[in-house]
């Protein structure tokens, strides 16, 4: 902590009070981050005013919709709401949306797609309603300090800075100065003072520990095995995995083969969990670059290990940013809920066309790392994974390089560098059709029943090319 | 010949379908211990539909039955003989079982040596007809002598000694029991290696994740296959059943061996 300065932003106590200062019609592009998860209590608090006001053509944009983002719906409900623009959609408003669609229309960005139209003027946002679990009177912010900390405030950092108005929602303004603010308070407008911004606990929700589900481990085997024989896994070299129990599995397997072979990696990046942490404290990393935390000992790692870094959203993955992070990722893992003959992945929607995700960073990692690899089961709930036509294009197939399953693994056909690699390998390489036809062995050929009357969405690569449509179900 | 022997419940269509994902040599379909009572026919009824569509070459398949004094036997046997599978898996193994099996069968048996009458009788249930090789069940075993089980094994120590001499003296396989921690992997390893430094040629397993292991210390380690190779090839050169390798005496039961050894070890792609 620093010297605390003479600087004083207005401090608010009600959300009333905010808009005597603010006209609520005339600010009706607002956005929130999500890094309190399933946790958060700002979105909701926020709506509710603008419920009350009946404010009408609202157009949303939150970094993510989770389960708890109920405030949403009653909006969408009363027809307040016109377009959603987000990165990830799950739970009742992703139901209520595939079936009924928008007034507007919903966008689903990328992580980095995000911050690259929200720096470059493309989203215009008027108000950015932040919540920060740690504030002083200067307006300076950090994430992983405070009651109801969060961590890494990545996605709320482009917010901060280019929405035409910025406000800190907290509960836990303190007196002292902050040496390194994630947010820097000479961005901002107003605090508002809330009883809390959330439940810190909440956040853990959807992420998931390593898995120990046979079939997960058997896919992880083959993932840690095809890196091993690719040879990327080397001195500092760099990775990314989700949090998902696959992904960590792989992560695990990872580190045994580094720990066995004397091998130290770079960097990790994206979201981070206790899993990256115990590399990093163990020597096998030597910095993370967290966008976002998943888990509460990655919070308390980031307010103690000078290598634990957080890191905005543009810095994670704007094309456009020239300190991007990913340019330098040589491995990232991503999992699946369908991939297609041409390797275009789905993960925003399940195969009944219900919104079920987005990509978040997904298809911004596989566009920008040497080696992107999709980890699935084969089938899942009697549905395989590989379909001639994915329900949803998240992420284009050209960014796709391998696909591993418990039954075989399919590498690109235009990566023709790894196929040459893996030649002479032990391991089961098919092709996508013959690992698909593996699949219908069991469970035949399922009736595609996508409905494609009627758009309610588009999906925006970071690129701004639209490079699929959400359909009604 | 295999190094591993994976169970998988008989009525669980998630497993049964990945029968052959997790790399065990062969897998054990139960019919008795997994499967409750009120879903016996339930798992006959699965797995002759499932094993009638499905084939599996590369895998020994063998169908755990419920016991010979279980009301279940007959049906088990007779619902399941048409089916393309290696043999049977034979629980509260004796001589009499034994022989009501073969009686309706012709397919391979592994008794299960699990209870002190049977490890009395280890070796007529070892020369029985169709008996290829013996599993320890020591769940059962220390049950009926009334003694704790423990993790480390000592209290199964000399029946794994009788059980491993006896099958090697008769030419099968010896199958060791399973480790019932499934998440103990460090556990599995010394209870694998232990049970391979007594004389047996395979474990069991319980859980999917504890066949990897297994794998690894049932099967010839690189130097042995070195070691093998360099055996045969001095033997194919020397043409003699006796001669020197690097100051030790090779003989013919070392030849043997080392043909045993490469032949796993083409087996296992090794």
């Amino acid at each position: 902590m620093g010297e605390y300065s003479e600087r004083k932003i207005k401090v608010i106590k009600h959300i009333d009070e905010l808009f005597t200062f603010i006209d609520i019609f005339e600010h009706k592009n607002i956005s929130f981050h999500h890094h309190l998860r399933n946790g958060d209590y700002v979105l909701n608090y926020v709506l509710k005013k603008y419920i009350k006001e009946n404010v009408q053509g609202i157009n949303l944009f939150p970094s993510s919709i989770f389960p708890s983002y109920l405030g949403i719906l009653d909006l969408i409900k009363n027809n307040q709401i016109n377009d959603i623009t987000t990165n990830y959609i799950n739970g009742p408003v992703a139901q209520y949306i595939s079936k009924n669609g928008l007034p507007g229309i919903l966008k689903m960005q990328t992580h980095g797609g995000r911050a690259r139209s929200i720096i470059e003027g493309k989203s215009k946002i008027d108000i950015a309603f932040i919540a920060a679990p740690y504030v002083n009177h200067d307006g300076d912010c950090v994430g992983y300090l405070g009651k109801n900390k969060c961590g890494s405030l990545g996605y709320a950092i482009a917010d901060s800075i280019h929405a035409k108005i910025k406000v800190l929602v907290t509960d836990n303004l303190v007196d002292v100065a902050i040496l390194h603010p994630e947010i820097s308070g000479s961005n901002i407008d107003y605090i508002l003072l809330v009883d809390s911004i959330g439940d810190s606990q909440g956040i853990v929700s959807g992420t998931t520990q390593v898995t120990n589900n046979p079939v997960g481990v058997k896919i992880a085997k083959n993932t840690s095995t095809l890196l091993k024989e690719l040879g990327v896994i080397k001195n500092g070299f760099s990775f990314q995995s989700g949090a998902g129990g696959i992904s960590l599995r792989v992560t695990k397997d990872v580190k045994d083969i580094m720990i066995k072979e004397n091998i130290k990696a770079s960097f990790f990046s994206g979201g981070i969990t206790k899993y990256h942490v115990e590399m990093l404290e163990e020597g096998l990393v030597e910095k993370l670059y967290d966008v976002q935390c998943f888990d509460l000992e990655a919070i308390e790692s980031l307010s103690r290990n000078k290598n634990h870094i957080p890191i905005s959203a543009s810095r994670y993955a704007n094309p456009n940013d020239k300190s991007q992070i990913i340019k330098d990722l040589d491995i990232v893992i991503l999992g699946a809920t369908e991939i297609d003959y041409d390797f275009n992945v789905n993960v925003t929607t399940d195969s009944h066309q219900t919104l079920v995700g987005g990509s978040g960073g997904h298809s911004d990692t596989a566009t920008e790392s040497k080696i992107c690899v999709i980890v699935s089961p084969l089938i899942q709930g009697r549905i395989p994974v590989i379909k001639e036509r994915v329900t949803t294009i998240t992420t284009l197939g050209k960014n796709i390089d391998c696909l591993v399953t418990e039954r075989g693994i399919v590498i690109n056909p235009l990566r023709k560098d790894l196929v040459k690699i893996l030649k002479e390998s032990k391991l089961k390489i098919l092709t996508i059709q013959e690992l698909s036809e593996i699949a219908h062995n069991f469970t035949n050929i399922p009736k595609d029943i996508v409905n494609r009357d009627k758009i309610i969405g588009e999906v925006e690569d970071r690129t701004f090319e639209i490079i699929d449509y959400i359909y009604q179900k | 010949m295999s190094r591993s022997y994976l169970f998988i419940p008989g009525n669980t269509p998630s497993m049964i379908q990945n029968l052959d994902v997790f790399e065990s040599d062969a897998v054990i379909i139960d019919f008795e211990d997994s499967v409750t009572s009120y879903d016996k026919d339930a798992a006959r009824i699965l797995i002759k539909n499932f094993l009638k569509k499905y084939s599996y070459k590369d895998i020994d398949l063998y169908i755990r039955i419920n016991s010979a004094e279980s009301d279940y036997f007959l049906n088990d046997v007779k619902d399941t003989l048409d089916l393309d599978i290696i043999g049977y898996v034979l629980p509260k193994a004796s001589v009499k079982a034994i022989n009501a099996l073969n009686k309706l069968s012709s397919k391979k048996i592994i008794p299960i040596i699990e209870s002190p009458l049977a490890l009395l009788h280890v070796k007529e249930i070892a020369n029985e007809d169709n008996v290829t090789a013996l599993l320890l069940g020591a769940e059962d075993y220390t049950k009926e002598l009334g003694i704790k089980r423990s993790l480390e094994g000592k209290e199964i120590f000399y029946a794994r000694s009788i059980i491993a001499i006896t099958a090697n003296a008769y030419n099968i396989d010896s199958i060791d029991t399973p480790y019932t921690n499934k998440e103990d992997m460090e556990g599995l390893l010394v209870d694998s290696e232990n049970a391979l430094n007594l004389g047996f040629t395979s474990k069991s397993s319980i859980h999917p994740n504890q066949v990897d292991i297994i794998n690894t210390v049932f099967a010839p380690s690189l130097d042995e296959i070195t070691e093998a190779r360099r055996i045969i090839k001095k033997s194919e050169e020397t043409n003699k059943g006796a001669f020197s390798l690097d100051g030790k005496m090779i003989d013919m039961p070392i030849i043997e061996k080392a043909k045993k050894v490469l032949e796993k070890a083409k087996k296992y792609n090794l």
